[in-house]
């Protein structure tokens, strides 16, 4: 798009304004966030807006977050159990989006990591004290197995890693599926999920409200993260393949190992998600654990910038809009699409405002 | 005789830089008029103005002596402005009449087909409408721009640097179309950094210097002197310089093969070595294996034959980029944006790259920022690198020989023994030419070993101190300097 409106037909009134729209040759950091922030609350007052035609009027809406949210420290501790996953799964994004490798198969990645979690904890490997960390290890690997395949199709034959790991995610629900309807099937209430976890095999509370360990390891992934990304050479190096991979081989940079730790790296997270579910929140591995994290995944990772303190932050508003979401669909008999549109809308919002990052548009009378 | 388009006291600024101050300029139907300039002097500003890209500050556009506002490149195109840019905006995979039809929506493509076959043949050539652009060379595709400008209507016809792209042959041949072009009524704009263009094919010349006209005037009352002294605002002449102390080998090439696939003609045989303190020049047209032996120098290809050697190294014949570069060697590659310099991140990024590999800046989980911002800003000093704003700004948005200052700036930090030159002045105006070759002499003159693959004769016989010619990927011939140029030419098409 590098054209603006054409001119109206010649009409002889004196003040025609008429927009034009120029190449950025740079842009302040304070404009770039000042543009992202407008973009937010464009979305949000469209937001409003869809709510309101629903059936929820602005006043309710208020109260209802802060009831969902704010209100009690019992609210809060929801919201931010629903936190911890969510910030995982945006990890898991935004490592590979970082490096250039479009990794859609967070869900697969997360059954695998549930899958082979479930393994150790249905077989009792290892002694009690270390189970869970075993289950946690081979959570990482489960998912790490997953996108190993994508990862070398791409970087041997070029592969698009978004159709492999899209189509992985049907192959390992169906997996999934074979498993808790077959071998799995929790033998007490003949259900198609796994048998509880044992409680040594679940993550243990951190003695406030329902939250469990998850929370303060899913904040230390991202400080972690975020030291590697904007304080060592790794990440310095990481960003330079992003921008041009050609110019980062001919200079020496390990490219091929940085792509392989950075896919195998979103894998392992990946599956790290899925244990962080199953052993966090639901104690055992169900058919549906999974549901939504692709896509909310994808969105933490996009507004976060795939930053790994701006994936906190976003995920954190995420766990909000998800309650609010069963709320308002409780209450106001909301349908429940509404909270994807709502996600869909900040999308929209947000990847619309990098236009204003790349043209300036100011008005002009037309003589 | 009205102009058909006059820019007027068009100024234009860009966060306080400005990059356009008062300039006129105008063109007349009938009329090829040619604008120069060095890299940075405004002539794409000022051009980006004309076809609706831009809008000036002061000053306004008036097309046919009537003042007009250009909303946009549709609205150019819709008042017959038609702009072919220096990189084609051509789908690939769409055919010849798709691309054209892309250009002129909303009309119906019979029509269009039509008129463009008409305009073709008036124009003096053949087009495959069905054909599709991905498989055509690069001078029909250019043919095709201008045909998709000329079937929109266009009246005004900026061309930007259009033979940058083009062989001698086929850029001859552009010329004479050009001139057509203009026979039949339209006003063509020629944006070039050739001298003899602007000479031997325009009818008025308008030189540009930082952001300023500097001149209007005739072919007849130049000519390539007093044009360079007007382009650069001084006399530039370069002279051979002989090397003051040639040493020991340094780098030797022992039968180096590589295997050609499809169109590329790989390497058969190379041996050459270059010494300490000398430049080695590899002359030979275009595409007779040069890309392949830089690929193969910098360990991007690895040889299917024979060895590499650095003295003090050993055998690197098999190492890939990082090795080498650790052992001595710096290359500034063909294509800068594509081997040199990632373009959307920052200036000090870009060149803390070698200095970070190598452990400068702190160990695999520290990067000291602060340290390679200030060498950065050390280096950008010494190598003159213009235009750096900040050193977060877009490497992308350097112009070419700021560009290229910046590659050789990262390029010879920690004085490398080993230098690889791939056309390092490809695209720069005279200045920023003669600035990189100062740079390579003074490499050799500190004792580097200097390769300079060019495709510019003049270049090599300029610089080198020894030179191989190299004709189907083999080397054919070598000569010491000061050599014979229509020896070296000769060797150049030997065809074994």
């Amino acid at each position: 798009m590098t054209s603006a409106s054409p001119a109206a037909p010649a009409a002889k009134t004196r003040l025609r304004l008429v927009p034009l729209l120029e190449p950025r040759q740079s842009v302040a950091e304070g404009l770039r966030i000042g543009i992202y922030v407008g973009s937010l609350l464009l979305a949000v007052l469209v937001s409003v807006l869809l709510l309101a035609g629903a059936g929820v009027p602005p006043g309710d809406l208020g109260r209802e977050i802060m009831t969902t949210a704010f209100s009690s420290p019992r609210a809060l501790g929801s919201v931010l159990a629903q936190t911890a996953p969510l910030v995982v799964a945006g990890l898991a994004t935004a490592i590979a989006f970082r490096a250039n490798f479009w990794n859609i198969g967070l869900e697969g990645q997360m059954i695998l990591g549930a899958i082979f979690a479930s393994y150790v904890a249905i077989h009792d490997i290892g002694p009690e004290s270390a189970r869970l960390l075993l289950m946690a290890v081979a959570a990482a690997l489960g998912g790490m197995i997953w996108v190993a395949g994508p990862g070398l199709l791409k970087i041997r034959l070029g592969v698009n890693e978004v159709i492999t790991t899209l189509l992985l995610n049907y192959v390992a629900f169906n997996l999934l599926l074979h498993l808790l309807y077959g071998p799995w099937k929790d033998p007490v209430s003949a259900f198609p999920h796994t048998e509880q976890y044992e409680a040594f095999e679940k993550l243990p509370q951190l003695g406030w409200q329902n939250l469990t360990w998850a929370l303060p390891l899913s904040g230390l992934l991202a400080l972690a993260l975020w030291w590697a990304y904007s304080f060592s050479r790794l990440g310095y190096l990481v960003d330079l393949m992003r921008s041009n991979a050609t110019m980062a081989r001919a200079v020496g940079v390990p490219v091929l190992g940085l792509s392989v730790a950075s896919i195998l790296g979103s894998g392992a997270v990946g599956g790290l998600t899925g244990f962080a579910i199953a052993a966090g929140i639901e104690g055992r591995m169900t058919q549906d654990f999974f549901v939504g994290y692709l896509f909310s995944g994808v969105l933490i990772a996009f507004l976060g910038r795939n930053h790994p303190l701006g994936v906190v932050v976003v995920a954190f508003f995420m766990a909000v809009l998800m309650l609010l979401g069963q709320s308002l669909q409780v209450f106001f008999g909301v349908p429940s699409a509404l909270v994807q549109l709502i996600q869909a809308v900040f999308i929209i919002c947000v990847a619309a405002s990098e236009f204003f990052l790349t043209y300036r548009m100011h008005w002009r009378s037309a003589a | 005789m009205t102009n058909a388009l006059s820019l007027c006291s068009v100024s234009k600024s860009f966060g306080g830089f400005k990059a356009l101050d008062s300039v006129d300029f105008s063109v007349a139907p009938g009329e090829v008029h040619a604008l120069l300039g060095e890299n940075g002097a405004g002539k794409s500003t000022l051009m980006n103005i004309a076809c609706g890209l831009y809008a000036p500050d002061e000053g306004h556009v008036e097309l046919e002596g009537r003042a007009v506002t250009i909303a946009g490149a549709r609205d150019a195109a819709a008042k017959g402005i038609g702009m072919v840019h220096q990189h084609f905006k051509l789908v690939p995979a769409f055919t010849v009449l798709e691309n054209i039809l892309l250009f002129n929506p909303g009309r119906a493509p019979a029509e269009i087909a039509r008129e463009a076959l008409a305009l073709a043949d008036r124009m003096g050539f053949e087009i495959d409408l069905d054909a599709r652009v991905g498989t055509l060379g690069v001078s029909e595709q250019q043919r095709l721009e201008i045909l998709k400008v000329l079937v929109a209507g266009a009246r005004i016809i900026i061309l930007d640097e259009p033979t940058a792209v083009l062989g001698e042959d086929d850029g001859r041949a552009l010329m004479a179309l050009v001139r057509g072009l203009a026979d039949s009524g339209s006003a063509v704009i020629l944006v070039t950094h050739k001298l003899h263009e602007a000479l031997y094919h325009s009818d008025r010349i308008t030189v540009m210097r930082q952001g300023r006209r500097i001149a209007e005037t005739l072919p007849a009352e130049m000519d390539p002197g007093r044009l360079t002294t007007l382009i650069v605002g001084e006399h530039i002449v370069e002279e051979p310089e002989p090397s003051p102390h040639v040493g020991g080998a340094r780098i030797r090439l022992n039968q180096v093969r590589l295997a050609g696939d499809g169109g590329r003609k790989g390497l058969v045989d190379v041996s050459f070595e270059v010494k300490d303190g000398e430049i080695y020049g590899i002359a030979g047209v275009s595409g007779n294996g040069q890309n392949e032996l830089a690929e193969v120098l910098m360990g991007l290809g690895l040889p299917t034959g024979g060895s590499i050697e650095i003295a003090g190294h050993g055998d690197v014949t098999g190492a890939g980029p990082a090795h080498r570069r650790q052992n001595g060697l710096a290359c500034i590659p063909v294509d800068r944006y594509r081997h040199g310099l990632a373009g959307s991140i920052g200036v000090a990024d870009n060149f803390a790259v070698n200095g970070a590999l190598a452990g400068r800046y702190g160990s695999w989980l520290w990067f000291n920022r602060r340290k390679a911002r200030a060498e950065a800003r050390a280096a950008i000093e010494t190598f003159d690198v213009q235009g750096v704003r900040s050193l977060g700004q877009k490497a992308a948005l350097l112009s070419g020989g700021n560009a290229q200052k910046l590659v050789i700036a990262r390029e010879f930090q920690g004085a490398p023994q080993v230098v690889l030159a791939h056309s390092p002045s490809r695209g720069l105006d005279v200045r920023a030419g003669a600035a990189v070759h100062e740079r390579l002499r003074a490499a050799r003159d500190r004792g580097a070993a200097v390769i300079l693959i060019s495709e510019d004769l003049d270049e090599i016989l300029l610089l080198s101190d020894r030179i191989g010619v190299l004709a189907g990927g083999r080397l054919v011939a070598e000569f010491k300097a000061p050599a014979n140029r229509s020896e070296i030419g000769a060797a150049m098409v030997t065809h074994d």
